[in-house]
């Protein structure tokens, strides 16, 4: 995915502090994604329609609603995310960037039947005593989520940044907009407005996508060959998902720690509302991960393949691993910096926050170990990223295996132990698995020569 | 094939280890192999054949005679279907081991037999170094990491990593083979190489003898192919300055590679045979023990020449011969050059080449172009691929202008059809000429030796000989003498047959 990173090293070449203002900027908008963006899309949805005509008991039905859609997409989608991203990678690398359109056209039609089949089922199943009309609304929302996900793995490809960030405005703009006019139809009126700017999210880069990339032929379906494809991946990117919501929906269906809020779909308010502005939190450490990994660590990964690759001395194949360690060991320190400040002003500024979006200061404590949690999570990610440059396949699912099963165990524990220690299970998963990644990583480093030449083809 | 009788029954008396050659190609060694075992048939024979990619050998060449009663093949480039890789620790002791071992050979010194006996015995093996952990355990990798550090001098580590990868997975598969190699009485290598490192892993292993004898040398053989190879780069490095480091590191890693496992193979083989003086020297230089080397060269049967020889006119013919392939390493250019000096003083000489014509086409056509320009159309003659028998009587001198060769029938059958003959000075060519032992030179020369290459020399010898009938005769009955004392079937049967008794009997 070099696209975003040679724009990144382009602007910080002009040297200036607007420049690296912008570069950062922009990869913040490009690595949070539309998955903090909604977050803060549907808030703004929610606090805007605090004050217009849709009644309290609407806007949390809607704001809980969207939450299932995310939970639920993202996990589903997780199943390809990490696979397909390394399929593409690698025929890129064959040089057949021509397969990679139709395919995304096949995994665009795998996603919808998979997530219309689903969703249908979960209407049926789930959704009794609601009106057809939310239903069919929460099921056309739920297949776009589905699809804008893959989609936007081609986000930090593309070459015309400046289009993702105006489309991001647009898709945005159009949401809340959208839900604003039609607050007055309630619940479903909300609904609507989201599709609408998720749909013209998804279909502006998917026109993008299409314009970019060549292909002769409609639909292929090559990814879903097993000669081409790492297992692994997929479990790595379902667990990896499924372990980020694996605490929130024990609080959901927790009877301490839930209501139900509209048909089988519960709600922990408690617990919901801090974690997900905490997320907001981690845009800057998002930021400077995507710069240093597509910038620095994407050099000293090439220059110390190449010289694999080349026939270069061992000496300097040597060297440049330490300089690839070095990069990867500065990066984690810079998100680690970048984001403990971020954590600490947040953290100073918590209580007025809370009350400026209206919040009671009963969640100070449960927000700020959220703001501990999401930035833990955001240096394993950081690790894993750099796992998976050294197609560390097998650690990846390990770790995420532990963030997993550690997130499902320890919440448990912070359940029984009471309300003060609610986060602090998501937060111990997060360490877990992050220092586990550390240290398998470091170990991973200090055997690279051996396995790169030795285990080759594994 | 026959299922052994009894556990641990001999299947044969003797395995023929065979590189390349009978019974699936046709050449010099492989009919040599042919009759020493049709020679020798109070004992039977096992043959392991060893070949490079199965691709490149056909069907058989030879009917197997009946007193061979085993036959396998095993393919060294076949790769076969290795797992898949997994990290392993690999044996520590037994790659320690392995350092003396190459220790021993950066020094060119023999390897200890405890060592020996330890690395031989570790190959291939789960407790020792199996192929996995050659290829894949962290011991081995460090093995390599250190050796490149500390010896390679060329830049590229994948290239390196990759030869000694390349290298070393045949012996694994020898290891094998040497294990599962039906119960023999005796080894008999016919080459060094891989075949003579089988025999050296089995004869060490089984406590059996194993007897080498060498045609050609191996290792000479496969430098020369080596420093030729294109499958091998060299870095593009102006400014190296010895002879030695123009060919690359990893060129001169192959060399050695071979150059150790013929030290292997002499380090266990006794006897050590060569066919001529020339090569016996080579052998000794390569760290054959001097001691346990001899020569037996090939031989003919002079009976079957003697109507040849009967059938020559009394006058010497004024025909000059050259029987052997139109190929380059024979030469054929000078011959024809210096066929352009003879007729000078000789008008009414005729040169004749005989031989098979469709090995290299190009040459070929070179030659018979220069023949033409030289205007000697009328006096050089291409006949073909003949029966050398109907040639003989008719030419008065036979010639060889070889760049190389080892010990050439052509000159055994020329003297035994009463022919004296004219050699550059290769191989065996003067030993067979002049003489090897002193017993052999009282018996006076039996023709010419020339410089390679120099087409005068060659005119002027053949003039020389075939202008003077006292000298010619006279060369004429040393060569017939010299073939039926020295160069017989027999003799090397006789000898052969000594060598398997002794092994026998042991």
């Amino acid at each position: 995915m070099a696209g975003i990173g040679f724009e990144i090293r382009r602007i910080l070449k002009r040297d200036s502090f607007l420049n690296l203002f912008e570069a950062y900027g922009l990869a913040g908008i490009i690595s949070s994604g539309p998955w903090v963006l909604s977050v803060l899309g549907v808030m703004l949805i929610g606090i805007i329609s605090f004050s217009l005509r849709v009644s309290d008991t609407q806007i949390v039905q809607f704001l809980v609603s969207v939450t299932y859609l995310m939970a639920v997409s993202l996990t589903l989608s997780g199943l390809f995310q990490h696979v397909f991203t390394r399929w593409v990678a690698d025929r890129l690398y064959a040089k057949r960037s021509d397969l990679i359109l139709p395919n995304l056209m096949g995994l665009i039609w795998l996603t919808t039947l998979l997530s219309l089949g689903l969703g249908l089922v979960a209407m049926v199943l789930f959704f009794d005593g609601t009106s057809v009309l939310y239903r069919l609304l929460m099921l056309a929302n739920f297949v776009v989520l589905c699809n804008l996900w893959p989609v936007t793995i081609f986000l930090s490809s593309m070459k015309s940044y400046r289009r993702i960030v105006v489309v991001f405005a647009l898709g945005y703009a159009t949401a809340v907009v959208g839900a604003i006019l039609l607050s007055e139809f309630g619940l479903e009126g909300l609904l609507t407005g989201l599709l609408l700017g998720h749909s013209l999210l998804f279909f502006s880069f998917f026109y993008t996508i299409i314009r970019q990339y060549p292909g002769d032929y409609f639909i292929r379906f090559d990814f879903t060959r097993r000669r081409q494809i790492f297992p692994a991946l997929i479990l790595t990117g379902l667990l990896f998902n499924a372990a980020v919501w694996a605490d929130k929906f024990i609080f959901w269906f927790h009877p301490d720690t839930s209501q139900p809020i509209i048909a089988s779909l519960r709600a922990s308010v408690i617990y919901d509302l801090p974690i997900f502005l905490a997320y907001l939190s981690i845009i800057p450490g998002m930021a400077v991960f995507l710069v240093r990994m597509e910038t620095d660590f994407a050099e000293a990964y090439e220059r110390f393949y190449n010289a694999v690759r080349e026939g270069d001395t061992l000496e300097r194949i040597n060297r440049f691993r330490d300089q690839m360690v070095i990069v990867a060991r500065n990066g984690i320190y810079e998100i680690f910096k970048v984001q403990g400040l971020t954590v600490i002003v947040i953290f100073l500024w918590s209580e007025e926050i809370l009350a400026a979006i209206g919040i009671s200061p009963l969640y100070l404590p449960l927000f700020h170990i959220d703001l501990v949690a999401v930035s833990i999570q955001l240096l394993l990610l950081a690790i894993q990223n750099v796992l998976f440059y050294l197609d560390a396949r097998g650690i990846n699912v390990t770790l995420c295996a532990l963030f997993f099963f550690g997130n499902i165990l320890f919440t448990f524990i912070s359940i029984e132990l009471g309300a003060s220690f609610y986060g602090y299970g998501f937060a111990a998963a997060t360490l877990l698995a992050a220092l586990t990644g550390l240290w398998l990583l470091s170990r991973k480093f200090d055997k690279l020569e051996y396995e790169t030449f030795m285990l080759q083809g594994r | 094939m026959m299922l052994t009788k009894q556990p641990g029954a001999p299947k044969a008396d003797i395995a023929l280890l065979l590189e390349g050659t009978y019974p699936f190609i046709r050449g010099g060694v492989s009919s040599w192999v042919h009759q020493v075992i049709t020679g020798l048939p109070e004992y039977t024979f096992a043959l392991i054949f060893l070949g490079g990619d199965p691709k490149h050998y056909g069907k058989q060449q030879y009917t197997l005679p009946d007193n061979v009663t085993h036959l396998e093949c095993h393919y060294l480039m076949d790769i076969q279907a290795v797992g898949k890789p997994r990290p392993r620790r690999g044996n520590k002791a037994a790659f320690e081991t392995q350092r003396c071992l190459h220790a021993q050979f950066k020094a060119s010194a023999d390897v200890p037999p405890d060592i020996l006996h330890k690395v031989f015995a570790d190959l291939g093996q789960k407790e020792g170094i199996s192929r996995d952990d050659f290829l894949y355990s962290e011991e081995s990798w460090e093995m390599i990491d250190e050796n490149y550090r500390k010896y390679c001098t060329e830049p590229s580590f994948v290239d390196y990593f990759w030869s000694v990868r390349i290298m070393h997975s045949p012996l694994f598969q020898l290891a094998e083979v040497a294990r599962k190699m039906p119960p023999v009485r005796m080894l008999h290598s016919i080459s060094t190489g891989y075949a003579g490192l089988l025999g050296a892993i089995a004869s060490e292993q089984r406590g059996i003898p194993l007897a080498l004898s060498e045609h050609g040398i191996y290792t000479k053989e496969r430098k020369i192919d080596l420093s030729q190879a294109d499958w091998i780069h060299d870095p593009t490095d102006l400014v190296s300055g010895t002879l030695n480091e123009q060919l690359g590191y990893i060129r001169r890693l192959w060399i050695r590679f071979f150059e150790a496992l013929g030290r292997l193979a002499y380090q266990q083989a006794d006897p050590i045979v060569s066919l001529y003086q020339g090569n016996k020297a080579r052998q000794l230089q390569d760290g054959a023990p001097e001691d346990r080397t001899c020569i037996i060269p090939n031989g003919i049967d002079p009976a079957r020449f003697d109507a040849a020889r009967q059938a020559r006119p009394e006058t010497i013919p004024r025909v000059l011969g050259l029987v052997g392939r139109v190929v380059p390493i024979k030469d054929i250019k000078t011959f024809i050059r210096a066929m352009r000096s003879v007729s000078e003083v000789i008008p009414d000489v005729e040169g004749w080449i005989v031989g098979p014509e469709d090995e290299d086409e190009a040459y070929v056509r070179e030659c018979k172009e220069l023949v033409a320009s030289l205007d000697l159309t009328e006096r050089v003659k291409f006949l073909g691929f003949q029966n050398v028998n109907d040639i003989l009587p008719n030419l008065g001198l036979m010639v060889l202008t070889s760049i190389s060769e080892a010990l050439p029938l052509v000159i055994l059958e020329a003297h035994a059809a009463g022919l004296p003959c004219l050699a550059t000075d290769v191989g065996a060519c003067r030993e067979l000429l002049e003489g090897g032992s002193d017993e052999d030179r009282a018996l006076g020369v039996s023709g010419v030796v020339v410089p390679i290459a120099d087409p005068e020399a060659t005119a002027r010898e053949a003039v020389r000989l075939l202008s003077n009938p006292d000298q010619w005769r006279k060369a004429q009955q040393a060569g017939l003498e010299r073939v039926q004392r020295f160069y017989t079937l027999d003799s090397m049967f006789t000898a052969y047959r000594s060598i398997y008794q002794k092994g026998l009997n042991n």
